[in-house]
C-alpha cells in the first residue's frame, strides 16, 4: 500500500441549539458570502416541531433566517436545486416549502388517505416528490398539483411491507429501502407492474446476528445503475443493478473481508456519496467514496478497497448530514445533544 | 390527591401552590384552564418530567345551557427545577457536557485501582490522583459559565468602574468552591488568594438576599454621571473604601483618580490634597500579594516565597505608617478627603473596627481579614476560627446557599457539603462534586463508599448517582445519557438500567433502535429481545405486518412467529391463490433466509416457490418446471410447519402435476407418502375442530383419483 500523507484533520465548529435536531440540510446560499441551512427542530419545552432556516457566515456566525412550525414532528426532510424543501412528519403529512420565504406552497395532510402513520421518507427532484411510509405506501406527489386527491399512489403494501427511505434515480425511476436490508428498484414507465421491477436482499447478518434495515440510500447522478445504502450494525454497500444478485460491502461488521475496516457496529443514519474525497482509481467498476454517520457518533468516509478516514467521534450520536453541493469540503451534521457541528475539510 | 375542592376565587386566578419542605418560599404558578367556575374537582398527577398534570372539572350544569361549555380541561403545569438562574436548555447541556468528563474519570478510576492492585511501587511518570481530579474539575467547570463574552470596547469609558462580565451563577460558584478547598493542591499556598479573587467573582450572588460591596458598587456605578463633584459625596469614599477592604485594587484606585483634585483646572490649588490621593493610589499598587501572578489589570505586587513577602508587607505598612503620620494630612483643606483617606490607611493597616465598618457580611470581613491582618491563614482549622469571629462580628441576617456551604466546607463536615448541595443545588451537583470531595480526604472517601444498611445496602455516592439517573430518565432527551450513571452503580444500578429501557417507547423506529443500541452496549441481550418483542407486537397490532414480522424475528420469538402464522394462514389461504399474489411478496422476501427463525412462516417462502413453478408449467414451460414443482411439492408435504388445511389446497392445485402426460412425476415412495397425508386428512376431518378448505366438493376425490392413478404407473415404470 502506498504511503500517504497525514490528512490534516478537519476544522469542526459547534452550535448548540438547545432543541432536538430531527435532520439538517444545506441550501443554496441567499448571500455569497455566507452559508445557508435547514433544520428540522423538535423543541422538548414548548411540544413544538418546526423548520428553520439559519445562515452561517464565513466567520461562523449563526443568524436564524425564518421559521415555520410544522403540524407534526418532522421525520423526514429534502431540498431540491431550486430552493424547495419537501418535509414529511410522523403524524403523516408532507409539505412543500419555498426555502427563501419559508412559504407552504403544497400541503397534504394526514387525513386524506396519503399515509397510515408515520412516513419516513421523501425525496424531491425537480418538482416531482415521492414519498414512503411504515404502511408500505409509496405515493407521487407533483409540486405543481394534480390529480384530485393530489397525490398518485404508485403502491399499497397494507402493512405487509415498510419502507424507511426512498431516493430518485431519474425522473421515473426510484429506490427504496426497508426491512431485511431490503432495496427496491421502481419504474414509472413500465406500466401495470404492480410492484418494484427489480429487488434486493442483503444477507449480512452472518455472525449469529439478527438482519437489519437500512435507513438511507443515495444514488450518484452520473452512475445511477449503483445505489449507495446505509443501515443497521454499520452496514454500508453498494447494489449494482448490473450485478443484482450481490452487493459491494463498503463498510460494517459480521463480513469476513470488510469487518476489518469498520468504523462502526450500530444503525448508520445517513449515506451520501462524497465527492470531495477523491478516490485513487477511478473505474466505472468500483464503488464512488461514501460518507457516513452512525449512532455510535461516527463520521466518516469509506470507499471500495480504501483505508476509511475518520472525520468527526463524538461521545453522542450524529443523527444526520449534509454535503455541500456548491463546496463539497463543508459539511453540516447534527448530534443527538441539540447541536449541530460543521466540518470544514482542509 | 383527587377530590380537592377550590373556591370560586381562587379557581380565577387559577392558582396551585406546591407545598413541600423543600421549597422555602411557595412558588405560585397560574393555570389557564379557561372552565368557568364553578370548578367542582380538581386532580393532580405527575406527568411527564417535571411537569404536573392537571384536571379541571366542572359542576354538571343543568342541561338546557351546558350547549356551549367545556365540561373540564385537563392542562400541564411545568414545575421550575429550583434553580431559576439556569433554564432547562442549559440545564440539558450541563448534563450532556459532563458525560464524557465523568467517564473518563471512572475509566481512570478502575485503571488506578487495577494498577495500585498488580504493584505497589509507584512509577516514575506516575500522575497523582488529585490531578486527574483537576483535569475533570476544570472540564466541568468550563460547562457551568456562558459561553458568550461581552465584545470589548476599543475604548474604554473612563467612568465604568465595574467591568461588564458574564451573568455569575451559583453553581459555578459553588464548584469553584469546592474545586479550591478540597482538589486544586497547587494552590493550597495561597489559599486566601484564591478566596479574594473568588469573592471578586462572585460578591453579586450575595446582592440578591443583603446588602454586597458589589450591589453599592452598582449602585454608586448609576449615580456616577450626574455627580458634579465626586469627592464631596460621603458615598465616593464609603465605595472606595469598601472595595479596599475586599481588595478590589483595581477598582479603587480608578475611583481615586476621578476625584477632582486630578482635574487640570484644581490641580495648582489642590497640589497637596492630590499629592495624597496620588500617594494613597500608589501605595494601594504597590501592596504585596502572596500569590504567583495576577490577571491582566490587577493590581499589587506578587511573591511567590513567604520571606520574601514577608519582607515586602512590613516595608508596605512602615510606608503606610508613615504616610499616616506625615504632616501633609494639616494641609489638606478639603475635610471629606482627608477623612477618606486616613480610613483607608487604616483599612489597609488592618483595623478591625474600620474593616469591619467597611464591609456588608461576614464573608466580606473575613476576606478583608486575609488581606490586611492574617495573610497567612492557613489549614481548615484556623480558617474555621477566624470565620467563626468573623461570624460574630457580623451574624448572618439570611442566609445564603454558599455561604452555608463555605460554613460546611470550613468545618471539615464532609456531610453537610453533601447535605448542602442536594439541599440547595441539583443531584447534577452532588452526582459530580462527589468526585472532589473524595479526590484528596480518605475520611470522604469511606464516608462516601461505606454501604447503608437503611438505604438498601447502597452507598451514598451510588445513592446520589441513582437519584440523578432518575431525573435525567424523565426527559425524553436526557434519558439515553441516564446509562451512564447507571452502569457506575454497583449495586443497584443493572436492575435499573433495565426498567427503563424496557419503558421506552417502541413505536417510533429511531428511538427504539437507539434503546436496542444501549442495549447492545451493556450487553443486555435479554432485556433488547424483550424490547423486540414489545415493537413487534405493536406493529403487528397496528396493522404492519411486515414490522411486526421483523421485529418478532429480530428477537427470535418463535412462540409469537407461530401464533402469528396461524392468523396469517387464514387470509393467505384466501388470498394467495389469488392474483393478489405479489402483495405478499415484500413479506415473504423478509422471511427467506433460512438461517432465521421464522416460526411456520417460513413454509409461505416455500408455498410462493410452489406457486410460481406452478405458474410457469400453466404459461407451457417444460417437464424440467414440472419435476421442479414436484420437488417443492414434496418438500412442502414433508415440512411439519406446513398447516394441515393447506394439504388438500395444495395437493389440488398440483392435480395437473398428479397427472402428467408424458410420464409419472412422482416415484412410488412420493406417491405413498402423499397417500398417507391425504389419509391422515380424512381423519382430521372427523374432529370438530378441522376447518374445511374452501373447495369444490368433489376435490378430495379427484385428488385420491389422481395420486391412484399416478400411484399405478409409478409401479408400472419401476
Amino acid at each position: 500500500m502506498a504511503i500517504t500523507e497525514i490528512p490534516i484533520p478537519p476544522q469542526v465548529y459547534r452550535f448548540p441549539q438547545s432543541k432536538f435536531i430531527d435532520a439538517v440540510r444545506w441550501l443554496p446560499p441567499l448571500s455569497p458570502l455566507s452559508k445557508f441551512a435547514v433544520l428540522a427542530t423538535f423543541d422538548t419545552d414548548a411540544d413544538t416541531p418546526s423548520l428553520e432556516t439559519h445562515s452561517i457566515s464565513s466567520t461562523s456566525q449563526w443568524t436564524p433566517h425564518s421559521q415555520w412550525t410544522a403540524p407534526s414532528r418532522i421525520s423526514s426532510l429534502s431540498t431540491s436545486h431550486q430552493l424547495l424543501i419537501a418535509t414529511s412528519t410522523l403524524s403523516g403529512s408532507l409539505h412543500v416549502l419555498s426555502a427563501a420565504e419559508m412559504e407552504v406552497l403544497f400541503s397534504i395532510d394526514e387525513n386524506s388517505g396519503f399515509h397510515m402513520g408515520p412516513i419516513w421518507g421523501v425525496d424531491v427532484m425537480g418538482s416531482e416528490c415521492v414519498s414512503v411510509g411504515e404502511d408500505g405506501r409509496v405515493n407521487l406527489v407533483s409540486v405543481n398539483g394534480g390529480g384530485e386527491k393530489g397525490f398518485r399512489r404508485v403502491y399499497d403494501g397494507n402493512g405487509l411491507v415498510g419502507f424507511n427511505c426512498v431516493k430518485w434515480a431519474s425522473p421515473s425511476e426510484f429506490v427504496t429501502g426497508g426491512f431485511g436490508f431490503g432495496l427496491q428498484w421502481w419504474d414509472l414507465r413500465r406500466p401495470g407492474a404492480d410492484g418494484p421491477v427489480s429487488q434486493f436482499k442483503g444477507n449480512f447478518g452472518s455472525q449469529g446476528k439478527g438482519s437489519g434495515m437500512v435507513h438511507s440510500i443515495d444514488i450518484h447522478p452520473s452512475r445511477k445503475h449503483t445505489c449507495l445504502a446505509g443501515g443497521s450494525s454499520g452496514t454500508v454497500f453498494a447494489w449494482d443493478l448490473r450485478w443484482q444478485q450481490q452487493s459491494i460491502v463498503l463498510s460494517g461488521v459480521g463480513t469476513g473481508e470488510a469487518a476489518t475496516h469498520s468504523l462502526s457496529e450500530s444503525e448508520v443514519w445517513e449515506v451520501q456519496y462524497d465527492c470531495y474525497t477523491k478516490s485513487s482509481n477511478i473505474t466505472s467498476s468500483r464503488v464512488l467514496p461514501a460518507m457516513f454517520c452512525s449512532e455510535d457518533g461516527i463520521l466518516a468516509v469509506v470507499g471500495q478497497g480504501q483505508e476509511p478516514v475518520e472525520l468527526l467521534a463524538e461521545p453522542c450520536a450524529i443523527n444526520s448530514f449534509d454535503i455541500d453541493p456548491q463546496s463539497p469540503s463543508d459539511v453540516i451534521c447534527s448530534l443527538e445533544w441539540e447541536a449541530i457541528a460543521i466540518v470544514a475539510r482542509l | 390527591m383527587s377530590g380537592f375542592a377550590s373556591d370560586p376565587v381562587e379557581a380565577q386566578g387559577g392558582a396551585v401552590v406546591p407545598s413541600s419542605e423543600e421549597v422555602k418560599k411557595p412558588v405560585v404558578y397560574s393555570l389557564r384552564h379557561g372552565v368557568k367556575p364553578p370548578i367542582a374537582r380538581l386532580a393532580i398527577s405527575w406527568s411527564r418530567g417535571n411537569s404536573l398534570r392537571v384536571s379541571v372539572f366542572r359542576q354538571p350544569s343543568s342541561p338546557e345551557n351546558s350547549g356551549f361549555e367545556v365540561g373540564g380541561k385537563v392542562v400541564e403545569v411545568r414545575l421550575d427545577n429550583g434553580d431559576g438562574e439556569i433554564s432547562d436548555a442549559q440545564w440539558r447541556r450541563i448534563a450532556y457536557g459532563s458525560v464524557s468528563p465523568f467517564a473518563l474519570l471512572q475509566s481512570r478510576k478502575t485503571t488506578v485501582s487495577s494498577l495500585s492492585k498488580m504493584s505497589s511501587n509507584v512509577s516514575p511518570y506516575h500522575v497523582e490522583w488529585w490531578e486527574y481530579v483537576l483535569e475533570y474539575s476544570k472540564d466541568i467547570n468550563s460547562l457551568l459559565g456562558n459561553q458568550k463574552s461581552p465584545p470589548q470596547l476599543l475604548i474604554e469609558d473612563p467612568k465604568a468602574v465595574l467591568k461588564k462580565v458574564e451573568e455569575p451563577n451559583g453553581l459555578k460558584a459553588a464548584w469553584e468552591l469546592m474545586e479550591l478547598f478540597f482538589v486544586d493542591r497547587l494552590s493550597q499556598a495561597w489559599l486566601p488568594e484564591r478566596l479574594v479573587d473568588w469573592l471578586a467573582d462572585y460578591d453579586g450572588l450575595f446582592s440578591g438576599t443583603q446588602a454586597t460591596v458589589h450591589s453599592k458598587l452598582v449602585d454608586f456605578q448609576k449615580n456616577l454621571v450626574s455627580l458634579q463633584v465626586i469627592e464631596d459625596d460621603p458615598k465616593y469614599w464609603e465605595v472606595i473604601s469598601s472595595a479596599l477592604a475586599v481588595g478590589w485594587l483595581d477598582i479603587v484606585v480608578k475611583l481615586l483618580r476621578l476625584h477632582g483634585s486630578y482635574q487640570l483646572d484644581q490641580l495648582g490649588n489642590r497640589e497637596t490634597e492630590n499629592g495624597l490621593v496620588e500617594a494613597v493610589a500608589v501605595l494601594i499598587s504597590k501592596m504585596p500579594r502572596m500569590r504567583p501572578e495576577l490577571e491582566v489589570g490587577k493590581l499589587g505586587e506578587c511573591f511567590k516565597a513567604k520571606p520574601d513577602f514577608m519582607k515586602a508587607w512590613e516595608r508596605w505598612r512602615m510606608q503606610i505608617t508613615k504616610l499616616e503620620c506625615s504632616a501633609f494630612w494639616i494641609q489638606c483643606a478639603h475635610h471629606q478627603t482627608r477623612e477618606g483617606l486616613r480610613n483607608m490607611l487604616q483599612i489597609m493597616l488592618g483595623n478591625t473596627n474600620n474593616l469591619c465598618t467597611a464591609t456588608c457580611h461576614w464573608m466580606e470581613l473575613y476576606i478583608s481579614h486575609f488581606l490586611y491582618i492574617r495573610p497567612f491563614t492557613m489549614g481548615f482549622e484556623s480558617m474555621y476560627s477566624l470565620a467563626q469571629k468573623c461570624i460574630q462580628l457580623k451574624p448572618i441576617a439570611s442566609s445564603h446557599r454558599l455561604m452555608e456551604l463555605i460554613i460546611g466546607i470550613l468545618g471539615e463536615n464532609i456531610e453537610v457539603v453533601l447535605a448542602e448541595c442536594s439541599r440547595e443545588f441539583s443531584p447534577w451537583m452532588v452526582t459530580h462534586a462527589m468526585e472532589l470531595l473524595t479526590a484528596g480526604s480518605n475520611q470522604a472517601d469511606i464516608l462516601l463508599h461505606e454501604e447503608h444498611y437503611n438505604l438498601g445496602g447502597i452507598s451514598m455516592e451510588e445513592l446520589h448517582r441513582l437519584v440523578y439517573a432518575q431525573v435525567l430518565s424523565t426527559h425524553a432527551l436526557t434519558w439515553q445519557i441516564a446509562p451512564i450513571y447507571l452502569t457506575s452503580c454497583m449495586k443497584q444500578g443493572m436492575g435499573l438500567l433495565e426498567i427503563l429501557l424496557n419503558k421506552q417507547p417502541v413505536n417510533h423506529n429511531h428511538l427504539l433502535l437507539k434503546n436496542i443500541e444501549i442495549c447492545r452496549l451493556y450487553e443486555l441481550d435479554s432485556v433488547s429481545s424483550n424490547i423486540m418483542k414489545i415493537a413487534g407486537m405493536y406493529h403487528w397490532k397496528h396493522g404492519k405486518k411486515g414490522a411486526g414480522v421483523y421485529w418478532l424475528q429480530q428477537a427470535r420469538d418463535e412462540v409469537r412467529l407461530n401464533r402469528i402464522a396461524q392468523q396469517m394462514f387464514d387470509s393467505v389461504g384466501k388470498s394467495i391463490s389469488d392474483e393478489s399474489f405479489r402483495q405478499w411478496e415484500g413479506l415473504i422476501q423478509l422471511l427467506g433466509s433460512e438461517s432465521k427463525p421464522a416460526g411456520g412462516l417460513d413454509f409461505l417462502h416455500k408455498y410462493r416457490d410452489f406457486k410460481k413453478s406452478l405458474l410457469q408449467i400453466c404459461d407451457g414451460k417444460t417437464t424440467d418446471a414440472a419435476c421442479q414443482a414436484v420437488e417443492s411439492l414434496v418438500s412442502l408435504m414433508k415440512n411439519p410447519s406446513t398447516p394441515q388445511r393447506f394439504w388438500l389446497p395444495l395437493l389440488y392445485d398440483s392435480l395437473k402435476l398428479l397427472s402428467w402426460q408424458e410420464r409419472p412425476l412422482l416415484n412410488v415412495l412420493q406417491t405413498n407418502l402423499l397417500l398417507n397425508k391425504l389419509q391422515e386428512l380424512s381423519i382430521a376431518r372427523l374432529r370438530p375442530d378441522f376447518i374445511e378448505a374452501d373447495l369444490p366438493p368433489h376435490a378430495l376425490n379427484s385428488v385420491r383419483l389422481a395420486l391412484a392413478g399416478n400411484l399405478g404407473r409409478a409401479i408400472l415404470e419401476e
